[in-house]
This record gives C-alpha cells, sequence and structure tokens, in this order.
C-alpha cells in the first residue's frame, strides 16, 4: 500500500463533515479516503468507525489507535422568514469566531435528498447596538444564519435538528503551519491512517484496530470510545488527540510549543511504562516528543478507554493546536509527522508488546 | 495641490460585466491606503472606453467624460476603491502580529477569520488567532476580545522570522472569496462589497455611456476614491480639485433586514432596489436632486427604496461642503454584514442601481449653479 501525502489527507480528512452525532453521514467519503488502508472496515450504532488491520498471525494483540471523528458544529433550532435559520452549538463551539463566518448546512430532505445549504453567520449593524453591546460576546441563540432560501424550502431541507458545520477552508502558512477546521481530532485520524498505510502487515506486533470514534465533543460522555473500546477489548490503546499549543493568550504552563514534535501524557490514567518507553524509543528515533501532565483528566477518549472492561493500558498522545475549537485551527506539518511516525513507531516496535506480558 | 498624471490603461486580459465585474472588484487588495491594485483593475476595465485616465498622489483615479455643450454643469459620480483592514503595529518577539483596524469593524467579527498581508515581497497569509474555548475563564467567556488583545498568527517561528516577511505598517486585509447563494444564487457575498459594488456600476454605467454614444449634458467625473473607511478621504481632494455642481455617491449601506427586527429598525431590504437616503449621520442630502431620482425611478420603473433610518454615512459628506457646495445625492446597495469578512448583497440590487445611474445620468435636468443659486446647496 503506497502511503498517502499526508498533507493531502489532513485537507481532505478535515474537509468532512462529522458534526458529533452526525458522523455516520461522512462514512462514505471516509472509506474513499482511508478504507484501502485497512482489511476491514465497519461502522456501530454510536457512530463509530472502525478500521482493521491484520497482522496475519493467530492471537495476535489487539491494538487500539484511537482518535475522535466527531468535531464540534452547531444544530440548526428554527427556520425564520426571510431565509434565516437559528442555531445552537454542539461541543465547545468558540462563539466569539462566529459571527462574520461561513457556515454548511447539511440538509436532507424527508424522502432523502441531500442538499448541502450556504450560509453566512450575520453581525448586528452599529445602529442595533446598545452602547457596550460590542463588549459583550452574543450568546449563539442569538445569532442568525443567513441562507437567503425561501422559508419554506429551509422547512423542507433543513428542519430543526439538521448539522451546521464550518464551511471547510484549507489554507498553507510560513514554516509548515498549516490550518483549517476540524483538525480536532481528524488531523491526529489523517495521521493515524497515515502511519498504518505505510507499514507491511508481517511488521505489526499485533492487529491493529483504528477507532475514529464518536462522542468526544459532548464533553459529558466520550460514548463513542467507552462503548467501541469495550466493543474491541484490546490489550493496549493509543489514544491520539489535539493539545493546547502556546500563543500569546496562553500561560506557558497550560500549552506546549507548536512544531517540536507530540506530547506523550504522564498521569494516573495512562501508563507510565508505556508511555516512558515510547518516549525514549521516540527520542532514538529523532521523533520530537515531550511530556505533558494530566492530573484529573486528560481531556481525550484516553480517558474513559482506560477504564473500559477491566482496564486496559492506555497511552495519551497530543498534537499541538492554537486555536482549538475555531474554523482556522493551527497546526504544524512536522508535528503531523512526528505523530504518524510515533504511532508506527508503537505499532511495529516488538518491545511495546513485551512490556504487556509485565505486570 | 496633489498633481495628477494622465495614463492610458492597459488592455486587460478580459473585459468582465455584472457579478464577474464585481467578484473581480472586491477580491482585489485594497485596504485603505493600498489601493492601487484596485484602481490598476479599474482601470484596465475601462480599456476602450476611456482613452486618457489621470490618477493623483493620493490614491484616487479620475475618468473624464466631458459633455459637447458649452458651460455644462460638472457631475462628480464617485465610489471608494479601499476596503476595511488591518496594519501591523507591533510584532512580538515569538513572531504575532499586532495590528490596527483600518476603518471601523466590531472587534466581534475578527476572531478565527483568515487574513492576508502584503510584505514586501508578496502577500503573506495568517489567520487572526482565538485563545482556545477551554481555557477561557468564564468572564472571557463573556466578553469580547478586543483589538488590542488580537494576534494575527503566520506561523512565523519569531520576530525575526517574521521580520522576513512582513514589517509594521503592512497592511492586510480579510480572505474570503466570492460565493452566489441564496434563490436562483441572488445573493453574493464577499469582502470589500464596499465599496466594489459602487466601483463596479460606475464602470458598467461609463461603458454603456460610451458605447451608446450618450454625449452627456454635463461634464461627467467618474472619480474612485481613496480611503474612505478611515474617514481622511480621497474624495475630498477629489471634489475639490474638480468642484462639482453635483455629487452622486455609489456606495453600500448597513442594514438589519432581519427576522425580529421591527419595521423602524430595518433600514432597508435586500432586493428592493438602490437605498436612496434622505439623512443619515453625515449628510442630509439635496432635497430636490433626491426626489428627483426617486422621480425619475418610478417613471423608469426601476426599484429603488429610501432608506428608512439616520445611520452610516459616506463620502457625501465631503463632496457636499467641497467648493462652494454641492448637490449631492448617494444611491447605496442594502448590504448585510457591512465591515466582515463576508458582507451580503442581492445581484438584482446591483443591476437597479446601474440602470438607475444610468437614467440619472443622461435623463436628469442638471443646472449649475449659477442658474440655480451661487453657493446653495438647498
Amino acid at each position: 500500500m503506497n502511503e498517502p501525502d499526508l498533507v493531502d489527507l489532513i485537507r481532505e480528512l478535515t474537509s468532512v463533515m462529522s458534526v458529533t452525532g452526525f458522523t455516520l453521514r461522512g462514512t462514505g467519503r471516509l472509506y474513499e479516503l482511508i478504507g484501502d488502508f485497512f482489511d476491514e472496515k465497519s461502522t456501530d450504532r454510536m457512530g463509530n468507525h472502525l478500521f482493521v488491520k491484520r497482522c496475519g498471525r493467530e492471537n495476535a494483540p489487539k491494538i487500539l489507535l484511537d482518535a475522535h471523528f466527531d468535531e464540534i458544529g452547531m444544530m440548526v433550532t428554527s427556520v425564520k422568514e426571510g431565509g434565516f435559520l437559528t442555531v445552537t452549538g454542539i461541543g465547545g463551539v468558540d462563539t466569539r469566531i462566529l459571527q462574520g463566518s461561513e457556515v454548511t448546512v447539511y440538509g436532507r430532505s424527508p424522502d432523502g435528498e441531500e442538499r448541502r445549504i450556504y450560509g453566512v453567520v450575520g453581525s448586528t449593524p452599529p445602529h442595533l447596538q446598545k452602547p457596550g453591546e460590542a463588549d459583550r460576546n452574543r450568546d449563539i441563540k442569538d445569532l442568525l444564519i443567513d441562507t437567503g432560501l425561501s422559508a419554506d424550502g429551509l422547512r423542507r431541507f433543513a428542519p430543526p435538528g439538521t448539522p451546521v458545520g464550518f464551511r471547510p477552508v484549507f489554507a498553507e502558512l510560513r514554516n509548515g503551519i498549516i490550518t483549517g477546521k476540524g483538525f480536532d481530532d481528524k488531523a491526529c485520524g489523517a495521521c493515524i491512517a497515515a502511519a498504518v498505510a505505510g507499514v507491511r502487515a508481517e511488521d505489526l506486533w499485533g492487529d491493529v484496530y483504528f477507532l475514529f470514534s464518536n462522542f468526544e465533543e459532548d464533553g459529558a460522555s466520550f460514548g463513542g470510545a467507552a462503548t467501541g473500546a469495550f466493543a474491541i477489548d484490546p490489550d493496549v490503546a493509543l489514544a491520539a488527540d489535539v493539545t493546547f499549543a502556546s500563543s500569546p493568550d496562553t500561560k506557558k504552563r497550560e500549552t506546549c510549543e507548536l512544531g517540536k514534535g507530540v506530547t506523550v501524557t504522564l498521569s494516573p490514567m495512562t501508563d507510565v511504562r508505556l508511555s516512558k518507553l515510547l518516549m525514549s524509543l521516540a527520542a532514538e528515533k529523532g521523533i520530537g516528543v515531550h511530556p505533558s501532565v494530566a492530573t484529573r483528566h486528560t481531556g481525550t477518549d484516553a480517558y474513559v478507554i482506560n477504564k473500559a472492561r477491566a482496564g486496559i493500558p492506555t497511552l495519551d498522545i497530543g498534537l499541538p493546536l492554537r486555536s482549538m475549537h475555531t474554523s482556522a485551527e493551527l497546526a504544524s506539518v512536522s508535528d503531523c509527522e512526528a505523530l504518524r511516525d510515533i504511532v508506527r513507531l508503537f505499532i511495529t516496535e516488538p518491545a511495546f508488546g513485551k512490556e504487556l506480558e509485565n505486570v | 495641490m496633489y498633481k495628477t498624471a494622465e495614463f492610458a490603461p492597459e488592455r486587460p486580459g478580459r473585459l468582465l460585466e455584472g457579478t464577474e465585474l464585481v467578484r473581480e472588484l472586491s477580491l482585489a487588495f485594497g485596504p485603505s491606503g493600498s489601493e492601487r491594485a484596485v484602481t490598476d483593475l479599474i482601470a484596465g476595465q475601462l480599456y476602450g472606453t476611456a482613452e486618457r485616465l489621470s490618477r493623483d498622489r493620493a490614491g484616487n483615479l479620475f475618468a473624464l467624460y466631458p459633455s459637447a455643450a458649452k458651460n455644462a454643469p460638472t457631475v462628480m459620480i464617485c465610489a471608494h476603491t479601499d476596503e476595511v483592514g488591518f496594519m501591523i503595529d507591533d510584532i512580538s518577539s515569538d513572531g504575532f502580529l499586532r495590528f490596527r483596524s483600518l476603518g471601523g469593524m466590531d472587534p466581534r467579527v475578527l476572531c478565527g477569520r483568515h487574513v492576508v498581508f502584503m510584505g514586501a515581497g508578496g502577500p503573506v497569509r495568517g489567520v487572526i488567532g482565538a485563545k482556545p474555548v477551554h481555557l477561557q475563564s468564564a468572564d472571557e467567556r463573556q466578553k469580547a476580545t478586543k483589538e488590542n488583545d488580537m494576534y494575527v498568527d503566520i506561523g512565523a517561528a519569531s520576530a525575526e522570522d517574521a521580520g522576513r516577511c512582513v514589517a509594521v505598517g503592512d497592511s492586510g486585509t480579510f480572505v474570503s472569496d466570492f460565493v452566489l447563494f441564496g434563490e436562483g444564487g441572488g445573493l453574493m457575498k464577499c469582502k470589500a462589497l464596499d465599496d466594489r459594488l459602487g466601483c463596479a456600476a460606475m464602470i458598467e454605467t461609463l461603458r454603456r455611456l460610451v458605447r451608446g454614444r450618450r454625449r452627456p449634458k454635463a461634464n461627467l467625473v467618474f472619480a474612485f476614491t481613496s480611503r474612505e473607511e478611515i474617514g481622511n478621504s480621497g474624495a475630498v481632494m477629489a471634489a475639490n480639485r474638480f468642484l462639482p455642481d453635483y455629487g452622486i455617491v455609489l456606495e453600500t449601506t448597513a442594514i438589519a433586514d432581519l427576522p425580529d427586527v421591527p419595521e423602524n429598525s430595518r433600514v432597508a431590504d435586500v432586493g428592493r432596489g438602490g437605498v436612496i437616503s434622505i439623512a443619515d449621520r453625515g449628510t442630509i442630502y439635496d432635497a430636490e436632486f433626491t426626489r428627483g431620482a426617486l422621480a425619475l425611478a418610478a417613471k423608469k420603473g426601476i426599484p429603488a427604496q429610501v432608506k428608512r433610518y439616520v445611520s452610516g454615512g459616506n463620502d457625501s459628506r465631503n463632496i457636499q461642503r467641497s467648493g462652494t457646495g454641492a448637490r449631492d445625492l448617494v444611491i447605496s446597495a442594502a448590504t448585510r454584514y457591512l465591515h466582515s469578512a463576508s458582507c451580503v448583497a442581492s445581484v438584482a440590487d446591483y443591476a437597479s442601481i446601474r440602470e438607475l445611474l444610468f437614467a440619472i445620468l443622461t435623463e436628469y435636468d442638471f443646472k449649475r449653479k449659477e442658474a440655480s443659486g451661487a453657493g446653495s446647496v438647498r
């Protein structure tokens, strides 16, 4: 299997609509993009996608690789005369970035006809603003999406409950920095898929289960990873998700540096010996890797995977990202390559399998 | 006084019309003070229409279409070429660009937008960064981020690295494509529709006059003016240069034809024709000229609407008070979400505005100041 161009794969994968709870709308395109890298592919009732690549040996260990396919978005709450929609957020949408932004309404008629509707999130003209209003953030329920369509058409194709996503946009900036929407967490998913694509089956130390999960952005549940991990019952798991990269408005202690590689989470919830083994082997290979600390919650699928079944040895890897949960998230291509390389190291290095035999 | 230089426009790849012309003009880079790419594009689109164009050092571009009549009045038709944007005023040690707005923008439309700055070596893309929502305090989530606290992320590793492509004083604007959407593609969305729509209407009207060999009864000055968005407007200089008897400003105006907004706050409605203002925050318009324009629209069946709110302002304030005064009129495109990356206006309104401008220039009975009371504006 030829390895895909990583930046191309990130661009294409992040542009697929996968708003939390609506992940199965993107299955067709997802299969086109990464289906051929695996031996088996399936979906489940929780909206998860599972891709399996076999190593070819009987009773091989099961390696779970997890990234979440779902992304933050919005959902229609009402149709207004004049072609406007009101919405509510799904997942932690940063409402500060919505006014003046562009969205795609993923419409579908009662008889199943799909229609993508372009929309602009409106702003308030100055004459309607009360004094001091410009200092306050507007509540998402007060925003209007302007589609320019008839209200009748909208009631047919975009009734309440219809998912709305950021309009896909992608750009390459300076120094191999890329920006777009949905990097959280499909950029990590692209890195995992690329890592697996470049490996021969006989070089794997176990069967690889790539869980591209749902419901991560529904922060209360992490329900996709929890049920997915239960179903797979893996011997070991590695969850990859985005982590905060430093910017002028963040504190050094709560962030990491963009462009210096990936983070490995050290935490009571993650497996310390595997984490340290991964860090040392990665450093030997010249892969940029840095420790990160989580004491209460990893904020990622690792939080639920590690306590699935009777407990699963779990690693948590972070891809540094700036402006998280906006339509202009920023990541470094070199960090993405580091993530791809560290995932490949993890699934091909027999030392991890041997470490699992220790208690 | 600024000198002007005459020049002959260069032949463009293609002469564009309608929404294609609006599209190319709106995509051109032209924050206040950096209008050259826009005026070059306009000059090219006037190839074969205006044999001689002139420009001044303030960024204005003029196309003259004189009357054959002696002692004809002068009418200045004006649209501004600049758009709202940003200027870099500091580069942080870690390579982030701090900026000031060029023109008045609600800071709430800035976070998360894609932007482009014109560096010495060419365009540099970036995004206006946002502190992750997860790391914001409850208080921060309620408050709008102030322009002072915003930054542009171009992916630079350090101030030195950023300095290789941009510098303090470089200007930028939104990255935003041109989209036709809504019923029948009747709406257009882009940055800078304010006021490239006006520029496009002027280009197409001048072409139509010249092609139809319609020699005007008045001396027509088509002025494509700079720096409107920052108030220090090129239109002031243009009006003082030509001392027109009449000024017609082609503009966009911010409206609120949105659900749940009461009738008396909507200002105007998209799709109901050019907006003629009786008064705004900068100007009380010439009653006779305004009435005449509305009557002409009614007579010709051209959609037009009266602005129903005293808000906004434009270069009319400068033109009206130039010289000994000029009778003035503004025709605006009703535009939603003005001064954002996603301005929305109507294709049909654009056509109505062109028709009305053409009707006024060919049929309105323009008079010289002397004939109507020297210096009087009312």
